[in-house]
């Protein structure tokens, strides 16, 4: 994996050109990929309504499993656009590994620890923030004690390992696949045409399955989600 | 790659944190202006519409139900008036009947008692008149015959206890 990312400075803070492009990239796919599917709205939906209602039903469907209540509606729209994200972010680096004079340009943003985390981060500080609002303060600070005194010391850190957990996850499964991939393609690089022609059904093939491992880490993210917003909100 | 581990290491990390969120949350708006918001507002439309249209169905199928029992009951109902009406005809005409039979037993009944008494009564005018006759006669027969007055009491008495010996003789 080539790590000589391009860095610029902006205002005193320091930005990895790679990951914001990545991300910005993957932000627009998904901004054009709704955009087209919502465009002729109506009662009786057509092929591109139909496929967006299939999204939309599918993303409730993770939220209503963790909250089958109406308190789950605040994050329909959150869970909807975090698996769109994450999953067009996984997708990306499949199709696209651009590297200019030796910086990669284009790569999975997902397989960078730092923007998983950011993601990670979101989730578990709307958990916080919907945990505080639900219960009140002394309702969400009495959940550290649960279920007996003791075992505060275990609550705080289980709060840092969900997140970590769900961070890291998906980054180390993005990085792997990447990894892999440009690995083959340095093996089918190193001995000309022959490599080249016998390694390429392997990089199909490792290829489709990070598809599938993009679109299962998309899921399992947006569902763990959920699971943590939902346990920050449930009365005991 | 052991050093891009360590996150700490990583210089970019505040900078990449911040540019995702806030491409995060600028997606999330936009996703939310032009997508998001019209389809859900039709799915709800749509959902609230099916529910709509299923009531509406339900309480069609209600109507047409309580419909159509109410016409079996009138029908049910004309039957049994149309059987009563001529169950009533039937007695009216039997009464009316009776009631002519009665009237027309009690005149030739009435008639008859009449005929019987004129009749008796005739007989009786008759057998007084007779009485008074022969009174008269057998005195005046008597008187001739033997020339010897008679007080018409006498006499009378005497018609009488013939006369009564003659009814009694007629009864026997």
């Amino acid at each position: 994996m080539n790590e000589n990312y391009p860095i610029i400075e902006f205002l005193g803070i320091r930005f990895n050109v790679t990951n914001c492009l990545s991300g910005l990239l993957a932000a627009i796919l998904v901004f054009i990929l709704v955009f087209i599917l919502s465009r002729k709205v109506e009662m009786r939906p057509g092929k591109a309504q139909n496929f967006l209602e299939w999204i939309i039903d599918f993303t409730n469907g993770i939220v209503k499993s963790a909250m089958p209540g109406d308190e789950g509606r605040p994050f329909y729209l959150y869970a909807f656009v975090v698996f769109l994200f994450i999953f067009m972010s996984n997708q990306i680096g499949l199709l696209l590994q651009v590297t200019i004079g030796g910086h990669p340009i284009i790569k999975s943003p997902t397989a960078s620890p730092i923007v998983t985390m950011a993601m990670a981060l979101m989730t578990i500080l709307l958990s916080h923030y919907y945990g505080v609002k639900k219960m009140g303060i002394g309702g969400y600070l009495k959940d550290y004690i649960r279920p007996v005194g003791f075992l505060l010391p275990i609550n705080l850190i289980e709060e840092f390992t969900n997140f970590l957990t769900l961070s890291l996850r998906l980054y180390g499964n993005i990085f792997a696949g990447e990894v892999l991939l440009v690995l083959l393609g340095k093996l089918a690089a190193s001995m000309g045409l022959i490599t080249y022609v016998g390694v390429l059904p392997i990089v199909m093939i490792w290829q489709g399955f990070s598809v599938f491992i993009g679109s299962i880490q998309a899921y399992v993210f947006t569902t763990l989600s959920m699971v943590y917003i939902s346990r920050k909100m449930e009365e005991e | 790659m052991a050093k891009y581990l360590v996150l700490g290491e990583q210089a970019s990390a505040l900078g990449d944190f911040l540019f995702f969120l806030i491409a995060f949350i600028i997606l999330t708006l936009l996703v939310k202006r032009f997508a998001w918001g019209p389809v859900m507002k039709m799915m709800d439309a749509r959902s609230a519409k099916i529910t709509g249209d299923l009531d509406y169905a339900n309480d069609e199928r209600q109507r047409a139900e309580k419909l159509a029992s109410e016409k079996e009951d009138a029908l049910k109902n004309s039957r049994a008036e149309a059987l009563q009406i001529v169950a009533t005809a039937k007695e009216n005409g039997e009464n009316q009947k009776k009631a002519l039979l009665d009237e027309a037993h009690a005149n030739a009944e009435a008639v008859r008692q009449k005929a019987k008494e004129d009749a008796k009564k005739a007989k009786e005018d008759a057998m007084n008149e007779v009485r008074g006759d022969v009174t008269d006669l057998s005195v005046s027969i008597a008187s001739k015959l033997i020339q010897k007055e008679l007080s018409a009491s006498d006499q009378e008495s005497l018609v009488d206890s013939y006369i009564k010996e003659l009814s009694t003789d007629e009864t026997k």
